[in-house]
């Protein structure tokens, strides 16, 4: 087994909104291959963070270097392309594009054909276009959702455009995914679902560092918990540790275990 | 009623439709000319060259408000830089190459798009459709104002008819079929770009620039490549028009004509390919049916008799109705009523079946 | 950009003002001041149509390009009214401003309000449509030349350091200065007024204190219909009304509003008022073709440096 190195560094983040702290002076590590969660009671500033580290808001000070390369200042396609790909806490799901086209934007970042090479069909074009297809319909079958292919992908029910938003996101490659409540709306099945899959995906290689109000899959999957309270982080460690942490309790004020 | 999936383009479907699309136009001038004149009362080749020419602009827009979701009011602007731009070339410099005339105002179009493109299409909404509305009056403003250039309001007369490697397109047929052979060509470029990795990039930023980001889409450089493209698009469709006009001046690039375009997009559909060709063909054809009503139905009261009288009228009313209720345009009536079609059919074919089976 | 760039630019955009007004004066002296007070008096006009602009956008944040119609409408209803059909100038003034209300009002509910979920590009399209319409229909009931609509108190110009003004500029300063604090008293001091900019960024809330967004689209309307037919009422006798006196007014207006922060009535008038002075001057010195260009050129400018113009603030806008 390769020798367990840090893929995402991040070093005294602070984000100011005019005279509003959303983060303070936050760092922490994710290192390649766990499965990190950030927890923290509405407001903690998580997705702050996740808009930070995909490069849509920029930090008032701090650094995050992902793989060894800083990507303060860069824009969010650059950092997806580099490896670093999110989920959102709103589906945000192509309108009036199929379940399998949705997917198929997730491999942007891998391909090349521009507005020439595309518009005159050259054999580039094409053969990237075959390889989309092919890898956009695995990624699909990985997740169980080939059969829904040619369906608009906002007509399928709730649990399945969950299921196709963070296919989108794996058909990038990335090295880390991070997801912004993965499991919000899901039932108790669909919810064992998603653990099931993201350890599978854990399994082949996948980072990510998952946001959640759902303390069962949080505690379920997660090798390591950080907890943010007011843009600053309360506790750190091993799940149980911190779901006995008194501070992480009264933040919560009753943690659902 | 269940919500059939449709796809926006279905990949055969769209090819083959253009081919289909393709042989019937190339047919018409075959019966136009063959019906007399006093019937129609209305030159249909004539009209279908400007209509082709405005096709070349409103394919291009398509792509920019339809599919990328972006505005832009002051397209006439580059349709002028075409025009002016063959012209000037035609007139001033002697035995300049027409067809080069024409490349040279498409990419000068185009290139002047990706100049003022990048700034402005930081905008988004109201504001990119009132900046692009002022670029569009500045740049009417300076075709009036550069007189040494442009002639002034007087404008730009004997532009020669185009010739390409000695084939000389001065009548009206002639032109007919190359413009719409060019029009089918862009296409057949839209189609491509739309199927592939480009158009679903536009389509994804449409729906949500932020998810479009975050999956790796460079949503500002496709915002101005997409502008560019229009731009040319429209700069190629303004230097056929001043070939085929053979005469311009600052009054056929006025606000209104940007207006029309749009309305064009609007009405004919946007987000669906043919939507830009319906657009133009439907207001091309529909001044042109309104002047020739009295003469078709000779007992109109003689208030509407003329022309200029009621034909804004109804341009206003047609736009305020057509967004009211078909705001996806016409194309998208059509697919709609399409389905309604589909699904009757799909209805009685079940109870034939179901009563087939009962009777057994 | 930071706060303090922004100040900064401020007070260069009002220096650059104040010295282009004070070059005039110096270099071109009472031709200059002329200059300057026509400025203001077409100033005024914009900032009027400008102040219906932003009326509706805060209140709803829809762009009414038909708002310049309004005003168009303004000057031809009192030449109906008051040359041809005789009637006392206050009476047709009233008439006018209420036909038009009546008119933007309807317009509102017939085609704005059934529009409120469709997409910006829609509602664009709706009030070009009505824009178009209206000019249509002004030109079938009033040709195509200009209308001649007598001045409210007479003619005879009064004298100013070597520059004349015509009274009716007096009638045309004094309504703006009505209009902007009656405008910003609404907005600003009244509940429904106060309800309505609410409404236009939470319309929950605003329903909560009895605004609903319905009811404010509707007044915003209005508001700018009276504030754009009085505007074009107060102007007729100067300008010379015309069937497509509404295009080039809205197109301007706009840019004023847009300068002067759209959505804030001071705002507008500042804006009106420094494209105006702007406008005459540059017509003074420049080729006269080239007066248009101005107000275009400041929309741009401002969309690009400073979308939320003068007076705005940064969070009013979504761009």
């Amino acid at each position: 087994m390769m020798a367990a190195q840090t893929l995402l560094e991040i070093r005294n983040i602070t984000k100011q909104f005019g005279g509003l702290a959303a983060l303070k002076d936050v760092s922490f590590d994710v290192t390649a291959g766990e499965i990190k969660a950030m927890i923290g009671p509405n407001g903690a500033g998580k997705t702050t963070m996740f808009d930070v580290l995909t490069g849509i808001l920029s930090p008032t000070a701090g650094e995050v270097s992902l793989k060894g390369q800083s990507i303060i200042g860069l824009r969010p396609d650059e950092i997806t392309a580099m490896g670093m790909i999110r989920t959102f806490q709103t589906i945000q799901l192509f309108e009036g594009m199929t379940a399998l086209e949705n997917v198929m934007v997730g491999c942007h970042c891998r391909t090349r054909s521009g507005f020439i090479s595309s518009g005159l069909r050259l054999p580039a074009s094409r053969r990237e276009e075959k390889q989309i297809k092919e890898k956009a319909m695995a990624v699909l079958k990985d997740v169980g959702l080939h059969t829904r292919a040619n369906e608009i992908g906002t007509n399928l029910p709730y649990g399945q455009q969950r299921l196709l938003e963070l296919a989108r996101a794996l058909a990038s490659e990335p090295d880390i995914i991070l997801l912004d409540e993965p499991a919000a709306g899901l039932n108790q099945y669909e919810t064992g679902e998603l653990a099931t899959l993201l350890v599978r995906f854990r399994e082949r290689g996948l980072t990510i560092l998952i946001v959640e109000h759902d303390m069962g899959l949080v505690m379920q999957i997660s090798d390591e918990i950080v907890v943010l309270d007011y843009g600053e982080i309360i506790a750190r460690g091993a799940p149980q540790d911190v779901q006995n942490d008194p501070r992480v309790i009264e933040a919560y004020l009753g943690i659902e275990a | 009623m269940d919500k059939l999936a449709r796809p926006l383009d279905a990949d055969r479907r769209n090819y083959r439709t253009l081919a289909i699309v393709t042989a019937f136009i190339l047919l018409i001038p075959v019966w136009a000319r063959a019906i007399p004149g006093d019937v129609l009362h209305m030159d249909i080749v004539n009209i279908m060259v400007l209509a082709g020419i405005y096709a070349c602009v409103v394919v291009g827009l398509n792509l920019l408000v339809g599919y990328a979701g972006q505005i832009s009011l002051g397209h006439a602007a580059f349709f002028g830089i075409g025009a002016y731009t063959t012209a000037i070339l035609c007139t001033r410099v002697h035995g300049f190459p027409t067809w080069l005339g024409v490349l040279a105002g498409a990419a000068l179009s185009g290139a002047i798009g990706w100049l003022v493109g990048k700034p402005v299409l930081r905008l988004k909404g109201h504001y990119l459709a009132m900046a692009t509305l002022g670029l569009g009056e500045i740049a009417f403003i300076l075709f009036q104002q550069l007189k040494g250039l442009t002639g002034g309001t007087v404008g730009i007369m004997d532009i020669p008819p185009l010739s390409i490697f000695g084939l000389k397109f001065d009548t009206d047929l002639k032109l007919y079929f190359l413009v719409w052979v060019i029009v089918m060509a862009l296409m057949l470029l839209s189609i491509n770009l739309i199927r592939t990795r480009v158009g679903r990039g536009l389509r994804a930023l449409h729906s949500s620039e932020v998810a479009a980001d975050a999956m790796g889409v460079n949503t500002s450089s496709y915002k101005v490549q997409v502008f560019v493209l229009s731009a040319a698009f429209a700069g190629l469709g303004g230097a056929l028009f001043a070939h085929f006009q053979k005469y311009i001046n600052p009054e056929s690039f006025v606000i209104a004509i940007s207006i029309m375009f749009i309305t064009m997009v609007v009405v004919g559909g946007m987000g669906n390919i043919w939507g830009g060709l319906i657009g133009v063909l439907l207001l091309t054809f529909l001044p042109q049916v309104i002047q020739a009503l009295p003469q078709w139905i000779p007992g109109l009261p003689s208030g509407l008799q003329s022309f200029s009288n009621y034909e804004l009228v109804l341009y206003g009313l047609l736009l305020i109705l057509f967004m009211m209720f078909l705001p996806k345009g016409v194309a998208d009536g059509l697919g709609r009523a399409a389905d309604f079609g589909e699904i009757r059919a799909r209805h009685l074919r079940d109870r034939r079946n179901a009563k087939r089976l009962e009777g057994r | 950009m930071g706060d303090r760039k922004q100040v900064r630019l401020l007070w260069g955009a009002a220096a650059l003002v104040a010295v282009v007004v004070g070059f005039t004066l110096i270099y071109k002296g009472s031709t200059g001041l002329q200059w300057i007070l026509s400025g203001l008096t077409v100033g005024s006009i914009y900032a009027l149509v400008a102040m219906g602009f932003s009326v509706i956008y805060s209140s709803t944040r829809v762009i009414n390009f038909a708002q310049g119609e309004f005003t168009m409408l303004g000057g031809m209803l009192m030449f109906t009214l008051c040359t041809r059909g005789g009637l006392p100038l206050w009476l047709g003034f009233l008439l006018t401003v209420g036909i038009v209300t009546l008119l933007g009002a309807g317009f509102e509910r017939a085609a704005i309000h059934p529009l409120k979920d469709q997409s910006v590009i829609t509602v664009i399209i709706v009030t070009i449509g009505l824009a178009i319409f209206i000019r249509a229909v002004a030109k079938w009931i009033w040709g195509t030349d200009p209308v001649k609509v007598a001045s409210f108190t007479g003619d005879k110009p009064l004298h100013f350091f070597g520059a004349s003004i015509v009274p009716q500029s007096l009638w045309v300063f004094g309504l703006t200065l009505l209009a902007v604090v009656l405008v910003f008293a609404f907005f600003n001091r009244t509940l429904l007024g106060k309800g309505m900019r609410a409404a236009a960024d939470n319309p929950d809330a605003a329903s909560l204190v009895g605004v609903s967004a319905s009811t404010s689209s509707l007044v915003a309307w209005a508001i700018a219909a009276a504030v754009g037919a009085a505007a074009g009422a107060v102007i007729a006798p100067i300008n010379f009304a015309a069937y497509d006196a509404g295009a080039m007014l809205g197109l301007k207006g706009f840019s004023a509003a847009v300068l002067g922060g759209l959505g804030s009535a001071p705002g507008a008038v500042v804006g009106g008022l420094v494209l105006g002075v702007l406008e005459m001057i540059t017509a003074g010195f420049a080729p006269s073709g080239y007066k248009d260009a101005v107000a275009f050129l400041i929309l741009i400018l401002v969309l690009l440096i400073r979308p939320q113009g003068l007076l705005g603030k940064p969070a009013d806008v979504k761009v």
